[in-house]
């Protein structure tokens, strides 16, 4: 199986874009081929789907990476280090690079993972998504689908 | 006893959200002593204002990452109760059996990954990996178990989707549930290794007793976590119970200058709700293997250690781990029927109420005849808590004083004080922040 895995808060505006990917696919049935997920917060959950026979995982986030608002980046686990504080894992605190360090020292499987960062524009506490995020959206599905079909 | 001393921890770590703790002494006396709550208002209630009856439980369950059954669960209570929407028994069950996965969730995450790096001495379950590997193993495995559990019922474990107004959408089979049940079973041992874990660790739980008022949902028949009336226990043993409609006059909720976060009071300065209250008032209806776990941990009602309510936590997954099966025993028992959803009559305004992890939760909305929101009102459980933590700071602190610990013990103190209370300040930003290597 492979597994298009959104983290972010919904109600945090362009923190959400990974939440609103996964939703835009399943909206319009696009979902074919894989499981898309809204995993919101909750980044421990991602071990559910770090299985022996799991072929790729492709995770959609918001991502503070130095870029342009809405620009797109795919890297994987490997090629970055966290700025965030280490080693809190609350639902508050959760950092995906965290949660995949943690799996491998205790041997979870590792298949293969690309994170999707795309940079936002605004974090505040707000339903909705930034004008330069938003326009982009189907765009930042289709880009997803096929990365995560390539895998 | 110590003369000079100043505490400011800027948001606090391993705990859900953003509060603050503030502490001056000089020259022996206390000149400030605060639980401070930052957090900016997010106006749920008036984003359901305008919205159908069938939409607003899917924009509650947003309120809270960890929460969110709860969430979603009390506004469909509220909504039921509007036009006296009167759900099947098998929805009832499957919302009690998603209720336990999202307890037994919260719990384990907050057990393991939160409060036990407190009581092991080091800052996160990082270094645990190394010296207790174990442990961090058992504890994934009961957190995955508790993912995949929340998922099979509401579709998903975080915003559940099948939970609607009047029944569920989409139905687990009779093979799914029985997969579950044997799920639950094997995991008896992680639950037995969890106890003789915390047992272990118990000793090492602060001692720190200040007799409080407790709320909880209490139901004669069952422990409450789904249905009940509000009740109050106080440090006598006295209890009182109020209908979920009347819940206002339980959370007489007020402002502070400290706070952007409401207070609320009862019969006393503050009450407490979570695991422990929940424990204190309704010990009789545990499952008896939950019973036994209580005994093992020592924890006994009426407990007034606010540091045991990790300890409360511990009892309640054993509880809820036996109490599913009970429920998946009774919904294979009767057979899994595919029910249509139940209609309104009529549209009013009606309040719900269910524990979540945290405490007990309220829900209220008001609808016109056409069952759009014309209004709501939610009243979380870490907010009915925070009066509480802060009269527990006046109380400890001078204590700590007096014992003449010194700058870091009390802040160690008041912040594994503040998280043996789980709170959940409100959900924050999730964003990666990084830094390319490569």
């Amino acid at each position: 199986m492979r597994y298009l895995v959104g983290f972010g808060n919904y109600t945090s505006y362009d923190d959400s874009i990974g939440l609103r990917i996964v939703e835009h696919i399943a909206e319009r049935g696009l979902e074919q081929g894989f499981r898309a997920l809204d995993l919101s917060t909750n980044s421990l959950d991602l071990v559910s789907y770090l299985n022996a026979d799991t072929e790729a995982v492709l995770i959609v986030d918001s991502a503070r990476m130095g870029m342009a608002p809405g620009e797109v980046h795919f890297f994987t686990p490997e090629e970055v280090e966290s700025r965030k504080e280490p080693g809190h894992l609350s639902t508050h605190e959760g950092d995906v690079l965290k949660v995949l360090e943690l799996a491998r020292a205790m041997g979870y499987p590792e298949p293969p993972i690309l994170i999707m960062g795309i940079e936002p524009e605004r974090v505040t506490s707000e339903i909705g998504l930034s004008k330069a995020l938003e326009e982009r959206l189907p765009g930042y599905a289709a880009a997803a689908i096929t990365r995560l079909r390539d895998l | 006893m110590t003369k000079d001393l100043t505490i400011n921890v800027h948001h606090l770590t391993r705990v859900e959200g953003h509060g603050n703790i503030v502490v001056n002494v000089s020259n022996g006396a206390i000149e400030t002593c605060e639980w401070q709550v930052p957090e900016a208002p997010r106006f749920f209630e008036a984003m359901v204002r305008g919205r159908h009856y069938t939409e607003v439980a899917r924009i509650t369950s947003r309120i809270c990452g960890i929460c969110s059954v709860g969430h979603t669960l009390a506004s469909l209570k509220a909504t039921e109760a509007a036009p006296g929407i009167r759900i099947s028994e098998q929805t009832r069950r499957l919302r009690e059996l998603l209720k336990h996965a999202e307890n037994f969730d919260s719990h384990v995450l907050h057990v393991y990954f939160l409060a036990a790096p407190d009581l092991l001495g080091v800052p996160s379950v990082f270094p645990l990996v190394a010296t207790h590997g174990e442990v961090v193993a058992r504890a994934l495995r009961l957190k995955r178990l508790a993912h995949e559990w929340g998922s099979l019922i509401g579709g998903r474990t975080t915003h559940p989707t099948t939970a609607v107004p009047g029944g569920f959408a989409r139905l687990p089979t009779a093979r799914q549930l029985d997969e579950l049940k044997q799920r639950l079973l094997a995991a008896v041992p992680d639950l037995a290794a969890t106890l003789d874990t915390i047992v272990a660790l118990a000793p090492r739980v602060p001692v720190f007793n200040r007799p409080t008022e407790y709320v909880a949902l209490s139901a004669d028949a069952q422990y409450g976590l789904y249905d009940g009336l509000v009740q109050s226990v106080l440090p006598d043993g006295r209890k009182e119970r109020y209908p979920v409609a009347s819940y206002r006059s339980v959370t007489n909720e007020y402002v502070v200058p400290a706070s952007t976060a409401k207070y609320a009071r009862h019969k006393l300065d503050s009450y407490a709700v979570g695991a422990l209250a929940r424990f204190n008032n309704n010990y009789d209806t545990l499952h008896p293997e939950a019973k036994k776990a209580a005994a093992r941990l020592g924890l006994k009602p009426i407990c007034t250690n606010p540091y045991m309510n990790t300890i409360a936590q511990v009892v309640e997954i054993v509880h809820s781990a036996h109490d599913g099966l009970r429920l998946i025993d009774e919904l294979l028992a009767d057979g899994i029927r595919d029910e249509g959803l139940v209609a309104p009559t009529t549209c009013a305004s009606g309040a719900g109420a269910v524990e979540v992890p945290r405490g007990i939760l309220f829900h209220e909305y008001a609808y016109d005849r056409d069952g759009m929101c014309l209004g709501g009102n939610c009243v979380i459980p870490t907010n009915q808590n925070h009066a509480n933590i802060q009269h527990d700071f006046e109380k400890l602190v001078p204590e700590l004083l007096a014992a003449e610990k010194g700058e870091k013990e009390v802040e160690l103190s008041l912040e594994m004080l503040v998280r043996a209370y789980d709170p959940c300040v409100s959900c924050s930003t999730h964003y990666l922040d990084v830094t390319f290597v490569r």
